[in-house]
């Protein structure tokens, strides 16, 4: 069985006979069970994946109608609530969390007959950007095992990279989809706030945060972005999609088009063989018939302070409801005062959170708003006027998705400040509330680099048209494992 | 500059058993240290920019019951009663 095929080819597939949903799924849980020793890539398996896909064949069989994805297999990041499955948001703290409903975007792709093969391994409770935050150990880079495979959705991203899955979804808070995307060599889409429903997602930072697919190619996130997108009563954030089809014109191409490169996103820091392929990805662009020419956007600069202070402050009132008597797990309380019970129950919290809640609980409070929150919404607000501006005079935006390269395990996690301006190039566009998308162009060393485009708010399927344009400029290799 | 003794006082109204005390505290300083760089972001004329939803967009505020009897899920509840942390 060929797992190395997109998501489009495999409906194309199962549609014509080609294949069966059984086949293809049971081969992808023999895959899962040949490579994730060594990978991560999931937290849990569906035991019930191949019994689904039976159903779905039955259903193909008889002429009854089968829903878009034809039992496509597809892993969820496990902060999104499958109905009756482990949501762990890779947390001890939520080690028994049996999910009692289905996320929006489960719901939506359940009614599409698509087949949820895993939960995928993520940093805990979303924070981080390299996958060692999660309670239950790393994901490894497939391209390169001592490697990160980037996060907070490194599980999500190291699946479809290592064909273990079709696609995933993941959530993107700060560049937690595109990250793990550009060091696997994978699409990797944030949409324009509001575009998918939040609903079902364990919140982190609420105002910034979207859940994203990542796929194989360009045109499997349009197909993707299709399914899930839209209005959903039960998220008030969420926004029209117009009724767009995301995959129709998607061959447009660029011609004529202007791209602006963001030149904070390429100075100081930057790796050369990141800054090389930007510049390599430039041309190849402008080749296609575009106009590309540089854009300064000041406030990038003061980004990377802005959102962890805002996700900290949103970060410190979520996870409020972890204390044992909302969420939690069993933990006696004799001999506990409230307070204490409370604190010792919070045990189970993993460094990085601990350390999260505090800043969250410091940055926002009396004394200290002035100085660190109201700064960093303002810093927010001139930020996104600047983008606006940049708009104003270009159709997309253009950076490398993350300055560096995909790096060893271990290596920064000991430096929280070397780990923030990783984020620096991808938290502009949550800031914002535009769409941003990450494909991969190049490998340096045997390692992945990821080209981002950004384009103004609501302009989702025009950024994927442009995407699918650099994307058809080059020719990968495959991932070695 | 924050003082160690601001970060641990948080700790404590944030309700966090703070273990590795001096690493654990050195590294929230460095995080906050960094985040000093917002003074130098020239915004302080800047308007927070908020997004207005009228109370019409909102969802019926309306109770909807859940399909499934949630309390059976329970492991410790007495009839509809469930036993929570005796906390005094």
């Amino acid at each position: 069985m060929n797992l190395k095929i997109s998501a489009l080819e495999y409906v194309e597939q199962v549609k014509n006979g080609d294949i069966s949903a059984e086949d293809f799924v049971s081969s992808s849980i023999d895959r899962i069970k040949n490579v994730d020793d060594k990978l991560h890539a999931f937290l849990q398996v569906n035991s019930k994946a191949v019994e689904h896909a039976q159903q779905i064949d039955k259903k193909i069989k008889s002429g009854e109608k089968v829903g878009q994805c034809f039992g496509m297999p597809i892993s969820i990041k496990d902060n999104i609530c499958i109905k009756h499955s482990k949501t762990t948001c890779a947390s001890k703290m939520l080690e028994k969390f049996t999910a009692p409903y289905d996320a929006t975007v489960i719901s939506k792709l359940k009614q599409e007959d698509a087949i949820f093969v895993g939960k995928a391994n993520m940093d805990e409770f979303a924070m981080g950007l390299t996958t060692e935050f999660s309670a239950y150990g790393p994901s490894k880079n497939p391209w390169n095992t001592d490697y990160v495979p980037g996060g907070s959705s490194g599980g999500s991203a190291v699946s479809v990279s290592a064909f273990e899955c079709i696609a995933s979804l993941g959530s993107d808070t700060g560049g937690s989809v595109r990250n793990p995307a550009s060091f696997c060599s994978v699409v990797g889409f944030k949409p324009t706030y509001g575009l998918i429903s939040r609903f079902g997602l364990i919140s982190y930072a609420n105002s910034i945060e979207q859940i994203g697919p990542i796929t194989r190619t360009v045109k499997d996130t349009a197909f993707l972005l299709n399914i899930l997108s839209g209005l959903d009563s039960n998220d008030n954030t969420t926004i029209e999609n117009g009724n767009q089809d995301y995959l129709a014109d998607i061959d447009s191409g660029i011609e004529g088009k202007k791209i602006g490169i963001i030149q904070e996103m390429m100075g100081e820091g930057i790796d050369p063989s990141v800054l090389s392929a930007t510049n390599d990805a430039v041309s190849k662009l402008e080749g296609l018939g575009a106009v590309c020419e540089k854009v300064s956007i000041d406030m990038v600069k003061y980004s990377v302070a802005s959102y962890y202070t805002i996700t900290a402050t949103e970060a410190g009132s979520n996870l409020a409801r972890y204390d044992n008597l909302r969420y939690g797990y069993e933990f006696p309380v004799e001999g506990f005062e409230f307070n204490s019970y409370i604190s010792k129950a919070r045990a189970k919290f993993g460094p990085e959170v601990i350390r999260r809640m505090i800043l969250g609980g410091f940055v926002p409070s009396a004394g200290h708003a002035g100085k660190y929150f109201l700064k960093a919404l303002k810093v927010k607000s001139k930020l996104t006027k600047e983008v606006k501006d940049a708009f104003k005079k270009f159709d997309y935006l253009i950076a490398p998705t993350v300055p560096v390269l995909p790096f060893k395990l271990g290596e920064k996690i000991d430096d929280p400040i070397a780990l923030f301006l990783v984020d620096i190039n991808t938290v502009m566009s949550n800031l914002s509330g535009i769409p941003s998308i990450s494909v991969p162009f190049s490998i340096s060393n045997g390692l992945p680099i990821g080209i981002q485009l950004l384009a103004n708010h609501g302009e989702d399927k025009s950024l994927l048209q442009a995407a699918k344009a650099l994307e058809s400029t080059v020719n990968l290799p495959e991932v070695p494992i | 500059m924050v003082t160690e003794e601001e970060i641990e006082q948080v700790a404590k109204l944030m309700k966090i058993d703070v273990h590795d005390h001096k690493e654990f505290v050195e590294k929230v300083h460095d995080m906050i240290n960094y985040f000093d760089i917002l003074d130098s972001a020239g915004v302080s004329e800047e308007e927070i920019s908020m997004k207005d939803l009228p109370l019409t967009s909102l969802r019926e505020d309306k109770h909807i019951p859940f399909g499934e009897n949630l309390i059976e899920k329970l492991n410790n509840y007495k009839g509809h009663y469930v036993r929570a942390p005796k906390m005094v």
